[in-house]
């Protein structure tokens, strides 16, 4: 058989195999309840804990009522013990949800937009559109700004470590392959994916349910690279053209998660609803330290790995210099595989820790992608370490940035130095972590830990 | 099943708004990345730029968005700068990194609360195009047809679809009479007749299927036109000298820098070229809405539009135009079938026991999967595009 | 060699006779530099892979730079070409300081090199690849581009100088073939010729003869001595010491990205110091501390 058939007949398996498990999966995810189309109206009031943070907690009793585009109703709903109404909707059209704001508990008054929204037909991507409603007034001032401050830092700690957990991976194959892979973004949904099926659908202890998903991640690296990428290499395709398959394999599984998951936003049945717990400025939920905590102990063990055995020597080897390494008697391939193996399984613990932090989505991976580049940018690409401290400080930046230093006098400044001020609004949170990606690559190309590559 | 239906919805999207849009996009991307090699995939960044610009001049100036244009070649100049100046020194990843982060950049501000007194938060901004809408000849209430002899054409319009149909029969003739006749010139003449004829009657039944309103009828004689134009202008480009510099970056960019070539600036003008293309793009597809979303300017567009691009096959004018049509020719008929397939089934299809497909929005799902498989197996098979070059071909295995 | 000096051409022997009083050792002056180094060093990490006191190379002659693998010559060359920055130094090129000048300069100034791994430009065919070697092109600004009236004629002229080129190389019957048809050894001619293109005044060959079979390499020599003819200086890295013996002027050696020695051909061959440098470099370290 000619190596180009071979590689037919493998990436035929791998689509059969994905498609297998689409089904499998399909079958444990999806109860066999069909959604209608409706729309989802979530009313919320914003209170402050203790630590500063904002906490949700749902306003029941509230009426809504949803138009069509000639203003006629279509239907109303009031909103349960959970906050939310569903009101369901004959066909995929421009409605207009109005909140009746006489129906709201005394005291309460809408904070964010206006008692009218509009849902376009085109947001019908799911079969539920979500409008959320927030009430009750947020009140930043009565926290000191050192203790939001040290309550961001360590969120962004938190944050930054299973960034860099689910970078290491990506930083990784490439300093092994030379590929950038755009689909690394969803070895970490897979991970969540998972876990959240065991854990939320089979009801299996998370104990169980939680390994089973890395050890699954793991797996699911290593087919990626058996199936795909190694005959890939084998056959001698170029890195770019390797690049854009990955970001044809970020498509396809991407919306096989969207499938299995749907489109909203699920949580893990075990450890949810934590009460934070005070501890000096800041306030934690034992779960969230208890992720952090792992994490760190992850992160440090991957380092010492690489630092100390056989086989991170030989990964690092393998990095610094693919040819040099196997002319040594180092069998790349094999390295290749760990490497996949281990970014799989680091993903998917970074995806579960994720999704136990933020719910469980089926783009929960692909959103973080740009930051983990940001990261590796940063530590440089290829470069292990690099990519551990870049992707902190990253994760790092992004929590922190969100509180502004009060420096400047309280005048209205124009939307990018406000930001300085009051700190950048959190649907914008990513882009000063991508401009500083960019600044970086002005400044030092090469990353804080790179090396330049030769010539000629 | 019915099949009239399916046939219907390919053979309008064959030749629709979606894929004059794509087709603008895809030239500007096959500049950078087929002919540059210069992996852009903040494509979706540049049309943003288009978009935005001609619905912010009419919706916020006041003065009509023809003016947009200009302001919206300056946006991509600059744009195409802040992702270049810092990349083009460096490894294609990056620049493949920083253009989906900046593209990305856009989107996030483009739709954000923040900024919505600027740029309309996820709602974007509406009926601005009036003075387009407006215009004659096209009726937007009536129905209109590409076929040269249904009513809704007159004498002036079925003549110059005939023609252009007889230039697209020629072309495509040529094309696909070199993929029969396998590089040999023997009886080609003969070949290329059968083929171009072929082609026209395909076009000729073709286009009787298809029928559009009249503002998508007004933008599609608009887009299609200008596509034409600038693809014969990256013609005249690429056989050029400047031309000849661009594709030996993209083989070694090294060997060209030895040569006494900035490769630097050649870069940059290809990023920027390809950027103020796909700007087109941007403002054809807002301007036939009327309408401004920033949700249309995704990264997942960049990746279909590249889709596209490698379907009708890297670094050929020819590929950028055909490649959009059956990629939007493909979508429409998976989708078209998969409804016709779930109504017929009775809302459910479920395969072996396994419910595939329950409720109409899962048919978007696997619309998407079969575009990513797509780029998989085009990028790993036939990189040249459905009708590539065997002798070119045989030159990547090395 | 004494037959050899009866076959030499005028300018060989010219070049010769300006090298004959130059004294055979590392830095030396010459009488009529084209292009000069000072202290140029350059490290990776750890190993210093070019470390540079002072060379000249003399105009119009074929100097060979010779050392074993992993001497920097490659190194030097990317450092001469602005390919890469050294960590200290300074050079000139015809009496041009060139620091700081970009890559792309080099070769306008009259400097052009070639690789040691080929490049050629595989999906374009190869007259495609001669004519894109030709300088001050008016259609490679893109607004010319899209005037054919602007570079037509000019573009005539460098097909007719490129088809020259390749009937020399003998690649005339590969015209119009991809570049990524030909043969290892093909690819070294085109890029040879390639370079050739820009009318330079220093031809920089990386290994011009690796892979090139020994019937082609007598008439490759040719070619080398043909340039020289012409007017062109030739530095040269080269493994095959019969070949360096046969051509060059003057010869360089490196090793340990140090130079280690200079001189004549002859003069070379039985200099103590080389032939450690190839056998062992333990030996050739206790050797340099001996000179
Ligand atoms: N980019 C780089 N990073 C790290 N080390 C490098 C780099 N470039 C060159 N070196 C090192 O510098 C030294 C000199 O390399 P160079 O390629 O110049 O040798 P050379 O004389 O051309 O050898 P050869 O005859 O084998 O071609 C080698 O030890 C090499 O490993
Ligand atoms: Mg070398």
């Amino acid at each position: 058989m000619n190596p180009g058939d071979q590689l037919k007949k493998r990436l035929q398996h791998f689509v059969a195999l994905l498609l297998v498990g689409l089904a499998v999966f399909g079958m444990f995810a999806e109860p066999a309840h069909a959604d209608d189309l409706a729309v989802k109206v979530r009313v919320q009031n914003q209170v402050q804990d203790a630590g500063g943070k904002t906490k949700k907690e749902p306003v029941a009793g509230v009426k809504v009522v949803v138009a069509d585009a000639s203003g006629a109703s279509v239907g109303e709903g009031v909103t349960d013990a959970k906050g939310v109404a569903l009101i369901t909707l004959p066909a995929k059209a421009d409605y207009t949800v109005t909140l009746d704001e006489s129906t709201l508990p005394d005291g309460f008054a809408l904070q964010e937009g206006d008692a009218e929204r509009q849902v376009q037909g085109a947001a019908f991507v799911t079969s539920t559109v979500t409008v959320n409603y927030f009430t009750g007034a947020a009140n930043r001032a009565t926290v000191g700004w050192w203790s939001q401050f040290a309550q961001r830092l360590a969120d962004g700690a938190r944050f930054g470590l299973i960034l860099a957990m689910c970078a290491v991976g990506l930083s990784l194959i490439f300093g092994t392959t030379g590929l950038t892979n755009f689909a690394h973004g969803e070895l970490v949904t897979f991970g969540a994916m998972i876990a959240y099926i065991l854990n939320t659908d089979r009801a299996i202890t998370p104990w169980l349910a939680f390994p089973v998903a890395i050890i699954a991640g793991g797996a699911f690296g290593l087919a990626q690279n058996e199936f795909i990428y190694s005959p890939l290499r084998k056959r001698k395709i170029g890195l770019v053209s390797q690049m854009v398959v990955t970001v044809g394999v970020a498509i396809v599984l991407k919306n096989v998660f969207l499938r299995i998951l749907g489109g909203r936003t699920k949580t893990f049945a075990a450890f949810n609803n934590q009460d934070c717990k005070r501890v000096g400025p800041i306030c934690v939920t034992p779960r969230d330290a208890t992720t952090a905590f792992i994490s760190l102990i992850i992160l440090v063990c991957v380092a010492l790995a690489l630092q100390k055995t056989r086989l991170g020597k030989a990964t690092r080897a393998v990095s610094d210099n693919p040819d040099l390494a196997s002319s040594t008697g180092i069998d790349s391939q094999k390295i290749i595989r760990l490497v996949w193996i281990l970014g799989g399984m680091l993903a998917a613990t970074g995806g579960i820790f994720r999704g136990l932090d933020e719910g469980v989505g089926p783009f929960i991976g692909s959103d973080l992608l740009f930051l983990m580049f940001a990261g590796i940018t940063l530590g440089g690409l290829g470069s292990a370490y690099g990519a551990l401290v870049g992707s902190f400080v990253i994760g790092l930046f992004v929590e922190v940035s969100t509180l502004g230093i009060p420096i400047m006098p309280g005048k209205n400044w124009p939307a990018p130095l406000d930001w300085l001020h009051n700190g950048v609004p959190s649907e914008l949170k990513n882009v000063p972590a991508y401009v500083a990606m960019i600044i970086v690559l002005l400044v030092r190309p090469q990353g804080i830990l790179g090396r330049r590559e030769r010539v000629g | 099943m019915n099949w009239s239906n399916i046939f219907s919805a390919t053979l309008s999207a064959f030749f629709g708004v979606n894929a004059m849009y794509f087709a603008l996009s895809a030239i500007g991307l096959n500049v950078q990345f087929g002919y540059a090699g210069l992996l852009n995939f903040g494509q979706a960044g540049f049309m943003a730029c288009g978009a935005y610009a001609v619905g912010m001049t009419a919706h916020y100036y006041g003065i009509s968005f023809w003016w947009g244009i200009p302001i919206a070649v300056v946006y991509a100049v600059i744009f195409g700068l802040i992702m270049g100046v810092p990349t083009l020194r460096l490894r294609a990843d990056y620049l493949a990194i920083v253009t989906i982060a900046l593209a990305e950049c856009v989107r996030l501000i483009v739709r954000s609360v923040t900024f919505k007194k600027y740029f309309g938060g996820s709602d974007g901004i509406n009926q601005f195009a009036n003075s387009f809408v407006n215009r004659t000849p096209f009726n937007p209430s009536s129905k209109y047809s590409l076929y040269p002899f249904s009513d809704s054409v007159n004498a002036i319009g079925a003549v110059l679809l005939l023609v252009s149909f007889a230039v697209c029969s020629v072309l495509l003739g040529h094309m696909l009479a070199q993929k029969w006749a396998k590089e040999e010139r023997q009886g080609f003449q003969s070949k290329w007749i059968i083929c171009g004829v072929a082609v026209m009657v395909f076009l000729l039944v073709a286009s009787k299927q298809t029928e559009y309103d009249g503002l998508s009828f007004k933008s599609l004689v608009v887009g299609w036109i200008l596509a034409a134009i600038i693809a014969g202008f990256i013609y005249m480009l690429m056989r050029s000298p400047w031309g000849r510099v661009i594709k030996g970056i993209r083989e070694d960019e090294d060997a060209v820098r030895s040569l006494g070539k900035n490769v630097y600036s050649y870069k940059l003008q290809a990023l920027i070229l390809g950027g103020v293309i796909a700007t087109f793009s941007g403002i054809m597809f807002s301007v036939s809405r009327g309408s401004v979303q920033p949700d249309n300017y995704s990264r997942d567009v960049t990746f279909y539009v590249l889709t596209a691009l490698v379907l009708g096959g890297l670094a050929k004018v020819s590929g950028s135009i055909v490649g959009p049509m059956l990629f939007w020719g493909i979508l429409s008929f998976v989708d078209a079938f998969l409804n016709e397939l779930t109504k017929s089934w009775g809302g459910h299809v479920d395969i072996f026991g396994i419910p595939l497909i329950t409720e109409s929005s899962h048919i978007g799902v696997y619309v998407q999967v079969v575009i990513g498989l797509m780029l998989v197996f085009l990028m790993v098979f036939r990189p040249q595009g459905l009708f590539g070059n065997k002798k070119e071909m045989a030159l990547d295995g090395r | 060699m004494a037959a050899d000096e009866q076959t030499l051409s005028e300018t060989a022997r010219i070049a010769r006779a300006a090298l004959a009083n130059v004294a055979p050792e590392p830095g030396v002056a010459k009488p009529d530099p084209i292009m000069t180094a000072e202290g140029v060093r350059r490290s990776f990490g750890g190993i210093t892979a070019v470390d540079v006191e002072r060379v000249e190379i003399q105009r119009g002659s074929i100097t060979a730079l010779i050392g074993p693998n992993g001497a920097g010559k490659t190194t030097f060359f990317n450092l001469m070409t602005a390919f890469d920055t050294p960590d200290t130094g300074k050079w000139w090129f015809d009496g041009k300081d060139l620091e700081g000048v970009q890559a792309h300069k080099t070769a306008d100034m009259g400097m052009v090199r070639t690789f040691q791994l080929t490049k050629s430009l595989t999906k374009m065919s190869v007259i495609e690849n001669m004519k894109l070697g030709a300088t001050g092109q008016k259609g490679e600004k893109w607004w010319n581009g899209l005037l054919p009236f602007t570079w037509m004629a000019q573009e005539r002229e460098i097909e007719a100088r490129a088809d020259a080129l390749l009937a020399r190389f003998k690649l005339d019957h590969m015209r119009n073939e991809y570049a990524g048809t030909l043969s290892g050894g093909q690819r070294k001619l085109l890029e040879m010729s390639r370079a050739l293109m820009t009318n330079p005044k220093l031809v920089m060959l990386d290994e011009p003869m690796a892979g090139v079979n020994p019937a082609l390499k007598q008439s490759l020599n040719q070619h080398i001595k043909g340039l020289r003819d012409e007017g062109m200086t030739v530095l040269f890295v080269e493994h095959d010491m019969d070949m360096v013996h046969d051509i060059s002027d003057w010869v360089i050696v490196m090793a340990e990205g140090m130079i280690i020695a200079e001189g004549t051909p002859d003069q070379i061959s039985s200099n103590p110091a080389v032939i450690d440098a190839y056998l062992g470099a333990h030996q050739g370290k206790s050797l340099l501390e001996d000179m």
